[in-house]
């Protein structure tokens, strides 16, 4: 971690020039369009995007408008390995070098388009695959994916007498696909700069079938606060919810490693999808939490102590999903 | 919710009513639509509203995007969010109607403390109708909020309604400018040959492909503003990679400038400064 007074010496090379631009309909404060926006920043103008069903095909790209200064292609949303695979292709066949990207969601990877996913890792097609991971079907409505952590509360897992929240813990979507020995892949977070400018240059910079997968704040979908968009990433990778590597070629290797475990209260309190979780589920959350800290850094952890924030009884508009209707 | 509250509220009136929302992306600052449909007698009808009687716009700058009154009938009646009275509105050309204006989100901030105008465009809409009467409007409010959201967010939603009804100005609303219909100009799929892709171009005064979303000037969306204090500035350049809209400008000696046609005003700029170089002033500003 940089230390808080030093300027950030990753951002000073990134161009100023934006392949995203402004004047998109993402809510304001989401962490798709910062995620998106800078990566197709650092990838530059010799880039072709392609994005399957998701917030950022509708905020970005709603035909005949496009916030993409960069070619722009949406079809279908379980084919996104197959549709770079193809453009790929067409790209070699005309002798034009590019960086063909596909920006999924997480219900476009961990579900919906798993299969052509690891189609294309397989086959190690030169092509970088990033997994905007916001932990459910956001642009639907908020529907639980195998990406919801435990115990968050989405429209289908609601928070009910009997099951409160999301019973199952998320899918690790990173080693499944390093599992396919493919030569680059990556976990981002929006709130560490240095780390996300440099797994993205390595990745521009490399051949093969590269996969990056960030985790993007959703403002409606979390229940929080439209300006912690950004930090809240940071204290997902400080209570181990989140964790930053990078497996290069099957050697894996931590980029950044957090000085002390804080409790994963820390984070949920912050958010209203947590809003209901029981002691119990957290202590269920933080045991499991400890158990993947010390799978991940190789050491044990002792189990920060946890405390649940509750907010007063607020105004709660935010506990519905038909607001503003 | 707010148009279920209306038929709730016309049904308390003694009539039939039916609510029911459009389904599209939800997403905050989406265009959306939803439909109440009052009748004395017993609704048949199953159907999306297309010529209604009352059009409620929950934000002015619809207008520039949306015909939002086609289909208005005949001495169809208006009431829109916006601090203009009436008689300065842009409304598309060939109508007039009599319209209901009051500053709802300025309203909803003041009671709610987030700019969620729905409730407070209720109290504007009693203005221009007789069927429901605002009491019956406020009950119906604070009766379903209150279930869904708890009490004090029912009481303060109903307060909300109440001073919209009690500050809204009516009158006469007309356009005189053509407001076109995205669909009328752009070549539909089967019309558009196979491997084409669109490029960079203006048709009929609207840009269209790569970079045309610039058009979208999107700091209508804001109710709070970042203000910069130059001086405490480290140049640490995290607000600028941090802004998901792109609106702060880095300039060549690392300084920013914030854009303030596109900025939504989300804060994350200030969150993220480690000096506290950024403060969000409420309410929308430019400097």
């Amino acid at each position: 971690m940089t230390s808080v007074r030093s300027p950030v010496a990753g951002l000073r090379n990134v161009s100023r020039e934006d392949m995203l631009v402004h004047g998109h309909g993402a809510c304001p404060g989401c962490g798709y369009a910062v995620t998106a926006r800078n990566i197709a920043k650092v990838l530059g103008p010799q880039t072709v995007v392609y994005v399957p069903a998701s917030c950022l095909t509708v905020f970005s790209a709603t035909y005949p408008k496009s916030a993409w200064r960069i070619p722009f292609l949406y079809t279908a949303f379980e084919n996104t390995g197959a549709i770079i695979t193809g453009l790929k292709a067409a790209y070699r066949r005309r002798g034009i070098e590019a960086n063909v990207v596909g920006m999924a969601g997480d219900g476009g990877s961990f579900d919906i388009g798993l299969q052509a996913l690891s189609g294309a890792a397989e086959r190690n097609e030169d092509v970088i695959y990033v997994c905007l991971d916001n932990e459910a079907y956001m642009n639907t409505g908020i529907q639980r994916s195998s990406a919801t952590p435990f115990g968050a509360w989405t429209t289908t897992t609601p928070a009910g007498l009997e099951i409160q929240g999301n019973r199952r813990f998320k899918k690790d979507l990173a080693a499944i696909v390093a599992q396919h020995d493919v030569p680059y892949v990556a976990t981002l977070s929006v709130a560490h700069f240095t780390d996300f400018v440099k797994k993205v240059e390595k990745a521009k910079s490399m051949s093969g079938f590269r996969f990056l997968h960030c985790l993007t704040p959703c403002i409606p979908g979390w229940r929080i606060e439209p300006s912690r968009g950004v930090s809240i990433d940071r204290l997902a990778v400080e209570t181990g919810m989140w964790t930053l590597y990078e497996v290069e070629h099957g050697v894996p290797r931590v980029t950044y490693r957090p000085r002390k475990m804080l409790p994963v209260t820390e984070y949920l309190g912050l958010q209203g999808r947590f809003k209901h979780i029981s002691e119990e589920d957290v202590r269920t959350l933080q045991s499991w939490l400890c158990r993947k800290w010390k799978a991940h850094y190789g050491e044990e952890v002792e189990e920060p102590p946890c405390v649940i924030a509750r907010k007063d009884e607020g105004l709660g508009h935010d506990g519905d999903p038909l607001h503003g209707l | 919710m707010a148009a279920q509250a209306l038929a709730d509220a016309a049904v308390r009136a003694g009539h039939h009513a039916q609510a029911f929302p459009y389904f599209g992306a939800e997403r905050r600052g989406a265009p959306v639509q939803a439909f109440a449909r009052i009748d004395s007698r017993k609704i048949r009808v199953k159907s999306q509203v297309y010529e209604p009687d009352l059009v409620v716009v929950l934000d002015a700058s619809l207008f520039e995007l949306e015909p939002v009154t086609e289909g208005l009938k005949e001495g169809g009646r208006l009431a829109v969010n916006t601090p203009l009275r009436p008689e300065e509105l842009e409304i598309g050309e060939g109508t007039e109607a009599v319209t209901a204006t009051a500053d709802a989100t300025a309203i909803a901030l003041q009671t709610l403390k987030v700019p969620i105008v729905n409730t407070a465009m209720l109290g504007v809409l009693c203005r221009v109708q007789d069927l429901v009467p605002i009491e019956t409007v406020m009950e119906a409010v604070q009766e379903r909020f209150g279930e869904k959201l708890g009490a004090i967010a029912g009481r303060a939603n109903a307060s909300s309604a109440w001073k919209a009804y009690d500050g809204a100005v009516v009158g006469v609303a007309s356009g005189k400018r053509r407001i076109a219909r995205a669909k009328e100009w752009r070549p539909a799929w089967h019309e558009m040959p196979a491997g084409t892709s669109l490029p960079s171009a203006t048709i009929d005064g609207v840009e269209v492909g790569p970079g045309s979303a610039r058009t979208n000037l999107t700091g209508e969306w804001r109710w709070s503003t970042p203000f910069y204090k130059k001086d405490r500035c480290i140049r640490c350049l995290r607000c600028w990679w941090s802004c998901p809209d792109a609106a702060i400008d880095r300039l060549d000696d690392d300084y920013m400038r914030w854009n303030f046609d596109y900025c939504k005003g989300c804060g994350i700029c200030a969150d993220i400064c480690p000096v506290s170089a950024i403060d969000m002033i409420k309410g929308v500003h430019r400097w």
